[in-house]
């Protein structure tokens, strides 16, 4: 019988998370392998998840454009236009994906290996491979990265037909005419908009009053008012007592107050579901928690000190920026490198239609963690960029203490959000006074003026404030 | 004459039929026939005023010809749809009842021609096989999490070269007075079907994903295109020739095939394929009634 091979570090998964988590124990000189179920690196992340959306995402924004120049162009998207033609770029960018992270791989001396995974012990991992093989390996520190799966509540039909989860909504053939989407989170919000902007009816429905609830109320109310008057419909505080496929063509929604939504398809966006069902975790001494996920520290250790848990088997809030940092942060603990406490600068991103990002604390955070603060607002349409690019729906809020001195953090809906964040994040790292926004030129015409602009409102109600205080 | 000039003059007939065959492809003389029986209950069932578009696209999905000619038909400049219309159910809630009957008396015109004298067995074999295959590729693309309504149209018409083939065989075989024997009739089916089954998706403008399944489900690495839906009409249709003639392979040589691997299906979720096998048969024998 063959040696079991011996690693340093034992990777599960290849997503964002354990990506990152391998890249940095490789380039700490450590002997690294990866598991990856699937056939390429980069989990669903590349081939089901981010990759393939936010190209379906670019071509949605490119219609956008066009329709913003109505007095040159007329453009209208076909109705029912195939949905592979409006992803046609996607095998490419796919591919060019995947080959660059399997090059990154080679490049550092990551051994990867395509199957399942499963415990046998705490430092013992049985691979399954496809063709029905086993291979087992050690690792003095294994870090699981499974990521997650759109999670199929038992109530609902999903038939990957007419009733489809974010993974097969992505290969249906034509574009409906109407789209019911249940779900206010992350990926339901994407695809909402998304499928709106192409000119398809959406209608979402949630039991949530507004969509993606751990994101400012303003900015996420912005969101919302940009979606619906694309033509989207959101419906909060709605229960959905059944779902049916009308044998015809029509999903009917029914909902707990009677009414009755149809749709030429439905999709179920009510979160996701971690894949650790087939990793026998028991054999390493671990449990799930109530809600399904592995139980971890502030770096990602798990109740066994040597396995770390990162990305999506964790928790929210399910975003790749977020699952890097963890899979990094892991390997550095294991490794006894330093770390860095800077976890509340990871900036969140969502991919709608028009973009939300978020640093720092917001208004409601900093309001209860500081007693009060103060918010400096810029709308785009008060600076140059967004009216020459017709984008004045966007909005920069940056949340000072009560002083209105210090960033404690930035929030922004509008195109480009998910860029300008990493502004105020730079200056959220190196603690960054209001006034260095003020004293700072900045490229015109930029949308980046919109941080100047917001820290000049800043001051301004520094100045009202202070002037109030000499009149008492 | 001696029993080596018999091989010889059979062979040369062989070939005058095969010949013959291919003329007729590369001239692009083919028809793709349709079951009158299927077209006239269609005619009836949009004349009765209580039918519904349920019923009526429950019977146009029993019959791959007819289900190829609703979608050849929705698609041609006469209904001048704007992107091609790609499944029944598209069709149906595109077209509805008034066209669909119009499409159906447009079908019911080319009565007959899916008989073929002397291989009744053949076509229904070839039928029960296009049921299967599209059963199963909905199997398959459910447990891939992929959508499943491309998956059935390209596993119920992958193999709508072969009764086109079939006709043809048989009609030449009767021209030039050459009875052929079945394993010959048969290895034409299966060296020909592709070709024709091209031939009528490119004239017919199906579905970009339907043509490659036709074109590439026997050889899916060369597939440019649509490689997912090619691989699972591959694994369908083996599925579907084990299931309703077991005796071409046995079940370790099923399971010993790239493409589950090819489709990254792991040993579970190929047992759960080969414990569909009851429920898929169960919707051949229902459908091929």
């Amino acid at each position: 019988m063959s040696a079991v091979p011996s690693f340093d570090i034992l990777v599960i998964g290849s997503g964002p998370a354990g990506q990152k988590a391998a890249i940095q124990g490789a380039k700490a000189g450590q002997r690294v392998a990866v598991i990856e179920r699937d056939p390429g690196v980069g989990g669903a992340c590349v081939y089901r998840g981010t990759i393939p959306s936010k190209t379906l995402r670019e071509t949605a924004l490119q219609l956008e454009r066009l329709k913003r120049s109505a007095a040159v162009f007329e453009c209208r998207l076909r109705q029912d236009a195939a949905v592979s033609v409006l992803m046609h770029r996607l095998d490419e960018v796919v591919k060019a994906h995947a080959a660059y992270m399997a090059d990154q791989f080679a490049r550092n001396g990551v051994f990867h290996f395509h199957g399942r995974a499963r415990f046998l012990s705490d430092r013992l991992v049985e691979m399954l491979s496809v063709d029905g093989g086993k291979q087992r390996f050690t690792a003095e520190t294994i870090v699981i990265a499974t990521g997650s799966r759109p999670r199929i509540p038992p109530e609902i039909p999903i038939d990957h037909e007419n009733i489809l989860d974010s993974d097969s909504i992505l290969s249906m053939v034509y574009l409906p005419r109407s789209l019911t989407v249940l779900g206010g989170g992350v990926v339901a919000s994407e695809y909402a908009s998304i499928f709106s902007l192409l000119g398809v009816e959406v209608t979402m429905i949630d039991r949530a009053e507004r969509p993606v609830q751990f994101f400012d109320r303003e900015i996420v109310g912005q969101f919302v008012q940009s979606f619906e008057r694309q033509g989207g419909r959101y419906c909060g505080r709605q229960t959905v007592t059944q779902v049916r496929w009308d044998g015809v063509s029509q999903v009917v929604t029914t909902l707990a107050d009677g009414r009755t939504i149809a749709s030429d398809k439905l999709l179920v966006a009510l979160g996701r579901q971690p894949n650790l069902e087939d990793l026998n975790l028991r054999a390493a001494g671990l449990s799930l928690t109530e809600k399904g996920t592995l139980d971890v520290n502030e770096y990602c250790q798990t109740a066994v000190p040597h396995i770390y848990a990162v990305g999506d088997v964790i928790g929210p809030p399910g975003l790749a920026s977020c699952a890097m940092e963890q899979g990094r942060r892991a390997v550095c603990h294991a490794l006894g490198l330093s770390v860095g406490s800077m976890p509340e600068t990871i900036p969140l991103g969502v991919y709608t239609i028009p973009e939300m990002a978020s640093v720092g604390l917001d208004e409601a955070a900093a309001t209860k963690q500081h007693g009060a603060a103060m918010v400096g607002r810029a709308r785009f349409d008060e600076v140059a960029r967004g009216q020459i690019s017709g984008i004045g729906d966007g909005l920069l809020k940056m949340v000072a203490d009560s002083a209105g001195e210090r960033v404690l953090g930035v929030q922004i809906v509008g195109e480009g959000a998910t860029e300008l964040i990493h502004l105020g994040q730079m200056a959220l790292q190196n603690g960054a006074k209001i006034d260095a926004f003020v004293e700072s030129i900045f490229n015109f015409p930029t949308l980046a003026e919109a941080y100047r602009v917001a820290a000049l409102d800043l001051t301004g109600q520094r100045r009202k404030r202070a002037v109030q205080a000499r009149r008492v | 004459m001696t029993v080596g000039s018999d091989h010889t003059a059979a062979a040369e007939s062989t070939q005058q039929v095969e010949r013959e065959l291919i003329r007729r492809i590369e001239s692009g003389a083919v028809d793709l026939p349709l079951l009158p029986q299927v077209a006239s209950r269609v005619m009836a069932l949009t004349n009765d005023p209580s039918a519904d578009a349920a019923r009526l696209s429950a019977l146009i999905h029993q019959d791959q010809a007819l289900a190829a000619h609703v979608l050849r038909i929705a698609n041609s400049p006469a209904y001048m749809p704007r992107t091609p219309i790609v499944s029944l159910q598209h069709a149906v809630a595109m077209l509805g009842l008034t066209l669909l009957s119009e499409i159906a008396f447009t079908a019911s015109l080319k009565t007959g021609a899916y008989q073929v004298p002397g291989h009744e067995a053949d076509v229904k074999q070839l039928w029960r096989h296009a049921l299967g295959s599209g059963a199963y590729a909905k199997e398959i693309a459910r447990l891939r999490r992929h959508n499943v309504e491309s998956a059935y149209l390209c596993g119920l018409l992958h193999a709508i070269g072969k009764p086109v083939v079939l006709k043809t065989v048989a009609e030449l075989s009767k021209q030039f007075r050459t009875p052929l024997d079945r394993a010959t009739v048969m290895t034409l089916l299966e060296g020909y079907h592709a070709r024709v089954g091209t031939l009528i998706a490119e004239k017919w403008g199906l579905p970009k994903q339907v043509a490659e399944a036709i074109a590439y489900s026997a050889c899916y690495e060369q597939a440019p295109t649509f490689r997912q839906e090619v691989m699972i009409t591959c694994l369908a249709d083996r599925l579907a020739t084990y299931l309703l003639v077991p005796e071409v392979f046995d079940e370790h040589t099923v399971r010993d095939h790239p493409v589950f691997a090819d489709l990254n299906l792991y040993p579970n979720d190929v047992d759960t394929l080969f414990a569909a096998q009851d429920r898929i048969l169960a919707v051949v024998e229902a459908m091929a009634v």
